[in-house]
């Protein structure tokens, strides 16, 4: 009898609709097809031709800020000291943030040569879902890449990225918080602006090249 | 008459020495009673590689609290940490399992967070980093390449 009311339970559970039209699976379907589009852009024979890089990169950033929460990437990165900002200088940070993030990572997928992505699990709760995948390069070496997602409207967004289990969150929360306390948060935004301003000339001079 | 007065006196130094023992022990075991002070919060971490039951739990270096102890929880390992009850930890501090030095023990390092919401007692850490295994990731690099 017990047993009975157990699975009963546990069936009602299964069937009772979550919080919305959230659905278990829905974090992953979305990764996916953003990954997909990325993957398309990035195979796409039209903007692999020289001089297309430019259009290339947009593509890929528009599909980053499809998936990805850099307002709360950021808030997360600058932890303590979030708080004490002014809602300017928030936006800028996430200006900012978003910049060094496309400078070290979206400049870097124009070496995407075919590597495969493979989802192995999902785990959901209450206040977020973390999506497991493998990136498997040619010599095929499995490197696991963890997503960290939370639901913003009917959206999942992903805030942080594991990369054999480095938290790119706590990487930078630990520099962030190194500049601020040795220095000052203006210095940090300083340092940021400098690094893009930096960057913008370097593509500048490989482009009229 | 004398010879009881020895006795009583021998057997006094032996309990002596029995209670000192004991109080030593539990300060070089860390052993807490009735649950210690401070409230507890658990974290699941993927693998736990090294970290012990009284291992410490840091801020910054200082120490915050301990491993309080170690389970399996659907083929994770589930960490109850026991936190003094004067610091708050953030909703979203994230902690990691760091190694003291390059082959000391294992620790957990929390990093602060910003989040307005405090981590209630019996609540859960979400965000954490598992310890780098130096020798998986050797092994990837050296025979991954063929």
């Amino acid at each position: 009898m017990f047993a009975h009311a157990l699975v009963l339970a546990a069936a009602l559970l299964l069937v009772a609709p979550g919080p919305g039209k959230v659905w278990a699976g829905a974090p992953t379907d979305q990764l996916r097809s953003q990954i997909n589009r990325t993957i398309q852009i990035l195979d796409d024979p039209e903007l692999k031709k020289p001089g297309k890089s430019k259009d290339r990169r947009a593509a890929v950033r528009q599909v980053a800020n499809d998936i990805f929460d850099f307002g709360e990437t950021a808030k997360r990165s600058l932890a303590r000291h979030w708080a004490a900002r002014s809602q300017a200088e928030r936006d800028e940070f996430v200006q900012l943030f978003a910049d060094l993030l496309e400078r070290s990572y979206i400049s870097k997928i124009e070496l995407y040569g075919g590597e495969k992505i493979r989802f192995v699990g999902e785990a959901t709760d209450p206040d977020g879902a973390i999506v497991k995948t493998r990136l498997i390069t040619k010599a095929e070496t499995e490197i696991p890449i963890d997503y960290r997602m939370h639901l913003r409207g009917d959206k999942w967004l992903v805030y942080d990225v594991l990369i054999e289990g480095v938290s790119l969150i706590s990487n930078y929360r630990t520099q962030f918080n190194k500049i601020i306390t040795t220095s000052s948060y203006q210095e940090l935004v300083k340092k940021m602006k400098s690094k893009q301003e930096e960057f913008i000339q370097e593509e500048k001079r490989t482009s009229q090249r | 008459m004398d010879r009881s007065r020895v006795n009583i006196a021998v057997g006094m130094f032996v309990i002596l020495g029995i209670v000192a023992l004991a109080y030593l022990s539990i300060q070089l075991g860390q052993v807490s009673f009735l649950g210690g002070r401070g409230y507890a919060v658990t974290v699941d971490f993927p693998s736990v590689g090294g970290l012990k039951a009284g291992s410490a739990v840091e801020i910054a270096g200082v120490e915050i609290g301990r491993v309080e102890s170690i389970g399996l929880a659907d083929y994770q390992a589930r960490v109850t940490l026991r936190v003094h009850s004067g610091i708050k930890l953030q909703e979203d501090v994230i902690a990691s399992i760091k190694t003291k030095g390059l082959i000391g023990e294992k620790y957990i390092r929390i990093s602060p967070g910003g989040s307005e919401k405090i981590i209630q007692p019996n609540g859960r850490i979400r965000e954490v980093e598992a310890p780098v295994d130096f020798e998986e990731l050797l092994s990837k690099y050296i025979f991954g390449k063929v």
